[in-house]
This record gives structure tokens, C-alpha cells and sequence, in this order.
């Protein structure tokens, strides 16, 4: 079967990884489109395959029961989704699904552990991506308890800004509503002072960025750690 | 269902709802309205920031405004005895 050369993918880990990993891993890659709303993990259903993006972006929630929800994490371009395979697990509690639509790869869970055991490289940089994953939602929790709603709304805008091209990021109240936790006029409220600040522009299911490193100062370290443990032990980073 | 708007009165204005939400009711809207002033009244405090909103206008669809919750009705009735 055909597969994507390595200098063709925009995936993050994939362009990093060397030669033998490709090789590990190219000739299972199938090409994907990943429409908006797409549940590429269902919680408690078996792992089928993982997914590496080329763009978009994805989000792992957890929830209760009786649907109250929270993001614990999301990744695009630099990740993939489905990593728990890796830890030898074959299914998880959360959900992970495409909250800005995309494009990027799809491999089987059992293509993905074949080509983990043939290429240690490999195992190793998806590892390191698992941790820098792992310190994006210690973080998560760090911001949802110590961080204003406007200064959490900040943060997030930046991370969903760094797996965006471009300066325009599609998301309603509603789905901000959902992702922070928060009741809906609590996310039209941060907008507004967000905006009255200068540091974006809110439009009817649209946001633009206009001044990233003002929002960067209003997230008040709580953004930027994670990112830089992605530039130290991974590669480029958005 | 119906569509409910919750737009914030504010100072010098008013912070429109966009999108609005699904209510069964009035009432359920109103409900929902205390919930959301309870969550802003709490921000405010947390941030020791004045909240900007000071009531919700619970509009339909058409625009017609069928009630005010100010957000002083979010509070506990301890909170805003006067001894």
C-alpha cells in the first residue's frame, strides 16, 4: 500500500521521529479527514486505532454520569490520540473526539504496537510525547483551581491559537462552555472583558487572537510549560 | 422546549447571549439565570474584581423580554442582611 513520505507529513511526532521509526510506521498510516464532532475514543469501548494529526484539533473530556463535563486535555498537529495503547492498556474513562475539524492519519492499534516493538526510537518519542501530555493536564487542573474564568478562557484560547492556522479559531459559547466547565454566560462574560483588554476579537461563533503575548501575560504562567517540555524533548512546537 | 436568551445588564449596557439555550420553561431559564449569576457573583469574589453584570434580561426568540433576575436574587438571604 502506498503511505505519505516522511518529509510530506506536518504531524509533529512524525516528522521528527528518524528513519527507522518511519519505516516503522509509515506503511500502516492511512489517510483521514477528521470532520468536527468525530468521537475517535469512546470511553470504556476498546482502543481501534490512533490518530495522528496533520491539523485540526482534538479533546479528551471526562464526564459523569449525568453529563456534567470537563476537557482534560487537547492536542492537534503535535500529537496523536489513542496513546494509552502504548502504556498496554485497551481502553480508557474518557472520550476523545475532533472539536476543530482536520486532517491527519489513522493507524490500528495493533499496527501502532508492531511498529513500537520493531523501532525503539519510536516507542521512545511517542513516550516523551505521553509525558508532555501528562504535564498539559497537571497544568489543566493547576489553571481550573487557582485561574480566573477569564484567565483559564486565556490559556485555553492560546492552546487551541498554537493548532490553528492562522489567527481565526472557530468555537461557539456553547462548546467553551463545555470545555471550561463553566455556565455559558460565564464564557460570554470572560469574552467580553477579554476582548475589552484587546487581546481578541469575539464574533458569533468565532474568535481571533490579536495580541498573543498579552494573552500570554493574562494567563499568568499558567500557559507556556507544557508547550516548552514538547520543544525540549520532541521538536518544533506550533 | 423553547429558545431563552440571558442577556447581562451591565453599567453602561448590555453583554448580549449570542446563542441562547434550551429551557423547558420560564422557570427552568430563571433557574438556569441563578445558576450562571451564582458562578459571575463567585468569579468576582475569587478575583476580587467587581462583577460587571448587575442583572439577566430572560428574552424569547422574537426579542420580548419576559423577565429580569437581578443577580441579588443568586444570593443566600444571609448574604445580603444588613446587621
Amino acid at each position: 500500500m502506498p503511505h505519505p513520505t516522511q518529509s510530506f507529513v506536518r504531524n509533529g511526532l512524525l516528522s521528527v521521529i528518524d528513519a527507522a521509526a518511519y519505516a516503522a510506521i509509515g506503511p500502516h498510516l492511512e489517510p483521514v479527514d477528521l470532520p468536527k464532532g468525530t468521537v475517535l475514543i469512546e470511553a470504556g469501548e476498546p482502543f481501534t486505532h490512533a490518530h495522528f494529526f496533520n491539523s485540526g484539533i482534538g479533546s479528551i473530556v471526562v464526564s459523569t454520569a449525568d453529563s456534567r463535563r470537563v476537557e482534560a486535555g487537547i492536542f492537534g498537529r503535535e500529537g496523536l490520540s489513542g496513546f494509552g495503547c502504548l502504556l498496554g492498556v485497551d481502553q480508557c474513562p474518557q472520550t476523545t473526539m475532533v472539536q476543530v475539524e482536520g486532517e491527519g492519519y489513522r493507524v490500528s492499534i495493533d499496527g501502532l504496537r508492531a511498529a513500537c516493538q520493531e523501532a525503539a526510537s519510536l516507542r521512545e518519542t511517542l513516550l516523551r510525547y505521553v509525558h508532555v501530555f501528562i504535564s498539559q493536564t497537571s497544568y489543566t487542573s493547576l489553571s481550573n483551581v487557582n485561574q480566573s474564568v477569564e484567565g483559564r478562557l486565556a490559556r485555553w484560547l492560546l492552546m487551541c491559537h498554537d493548532r490553528v492556522t492562522g489567527d481565526d479559531i472557530a468555537l461557539t459559547h456553547e462548546f467553551l462552555s463545555i470545555m471550561l466547565a463553566v455556565q455559558r454566560p460565564s464564557v460570554t462574560t470572560a469574552l467580553h472583558m477579554i476582548e475589552g483588554y484587546g487581546f481578541i476579537k469575539a464574533r458569533r461563533g468565532h474568535i481571533t487572537i490579536l495580541d498573543r503575548d498579552a494573552l500570554i501575560d493574562f494567563a499568568d504562567g499558567m500557559y507556556g510549560t507544557p508547550e516548552a517540555e514538547y520543544r525540549r524533548l520532541i521538536g518544533p512546537f506550533s | 422546549m423553547s429558545r431563552f436568551y440571558l442577556h447581562q445588564q451591565i453599567a453602561n449596557g448590555v453583554i448580549e447571549d449570542p446563542d441562547g439555550t434550551e429551557a423547558v420553561d420560564l422557570a427552568a431559564a430563571k433557574h438556569e439565570a441563578i445558576l450562571a449569576a451564582r458562578q459571575l457573583l463567585a468569579n468576582a469574589i475569587l478575583t476580587g474584581v467587581a462583577p460587571l453584570g448587575t442583572a439577566f434580561q430572560i428574552t424569547n426568540e422574537a426579542g420580548q423580554m419576559l423577565l429580569k433576575v437581578p443577580f441579588r436574587d443568586a444570593l443566600p438571604a444571609r448574604f445580603i442582611s444588613t446587621d
